[in-house]
């Protein structure tokens, strides 16, 4: 397979093109999740801007018209509007996970029905989110289920 | 469907209690199901809600949601006489409550079923990432 590798300026943004005959072949989706591993979106905290790895995240989510941006143990501000942030996951391993919540399945560590009718998703650092029925299709087409 | 079923099996056990010798022509006892169908249906309103629901705020509309399922059926089926009177009514409430946790327990087991899947598929996706890694 040839590999082209072009170096640009710092002002260009990075971008990756891969041309394939499946795009649903392995080799692919690594190459999208590496890819994706590199997206970052930018936090506020305390005062000070930081930039996130879409692949630290374990969830975004909107409260009151604010955006926050959840890692392991830190929790950042965001601009962005959920919209956004479901675009700017595409092809990642995050998904939108109820009204105002998308979460990185990455970080499941488990889930459990819950008596509302919808499912609770434990995270590998303990926090528990809801997960909606209506997008646990999703999250089943992700891990493939 | 499942509610279809529900209400089917509660108004089956109604008659059977209550009235075992009642005759019913088909197309009217299928009729009487499907109208109580639409309006539990629709009685699910109640949940709608711009914002996610909190647990507390679930229970809340749950509570409603049985409630405003009691003022209806309660005099639509007295109507179409499911129920006379006195301990009837109250036989009658206990039913749409049972067909109500009924639907829940449903909903339920479903739903961990759902869950028993996805965590087997996180599970193996695990293992396959470490023994990749290995």
């Amino acid at each position: 397979m040839k590999v082209t590798v072009e170096q640009i300026g710092r002002q260009c943004e990075e971008e990756l093109i891969v041309r394939c005959h499946d795009p649903g072949a392995d080799w692919v989706e690594s190459v999208r999740e590496a890819a994706s591993g590199q997206q970052t979106v930018c936090g506020w905290r305390e005062g000070v801007l930081y930039r996130l790895k879409l692949s630290e995240a374990f969830y975004f989510e909107v409260v009151d018209d604010r955006s926050f941006v959840y890692t392991q143990a830190e929790v950042f501000e965001a601009k962005e509007k959920l919209y956004e942030f479901e675009r700017l996951c595409t092809g990642s391993t995050l998904f939108r996970c109820s009204k105002s919540m998308v979460l990185n399945a990455e970080k499941i560590d488990y889930v459990r029905p819950s008596l509302s009718g919808r499912f609770e998703a434990v995270l590998s650092n303990g926090e528990k989110v809801i997960v909606s029925r209506k997008y646990v299709a999703d999250l089943k087409r992700m891990l493939g289920v | 469907m499942t509610i279809y079923g529900i209400i089917m099996l509660c108004t089956f056990f109604m008659c059977l209690l209550f009235n075992p010798a009642s005759e019913l022509p088909v197309v009217t006892f299928f009729g009487r199901i499907m109208v109580f169908t639409l309006i539990a249906l629709l009685s699910l309103a109640v949940y709608y809600s711009k914002e996610e629901l909190t647990v507390k705020a679930w229970w809340v509309r749950t509570v409603l949601h049985l409630l405003l399922l009691e003022a209806v059926l309660l005099p639509l089926a007295h109507y179409w006489g499911f129920w006379q009177s006195g301990t009837d009514i109250l036989i009658y409430a206990g039913f749409i409550l049972l067909a109500e946790a009924l639907w829940h327990l449903v909903d339920y087991s479903i739903n961990a079923k759902t869950a028993a899947q996805i965590n087997e598929r996180i599970r193996k996706n695990r293992l396959e990432k470490k023994t990749g890694k290995e």
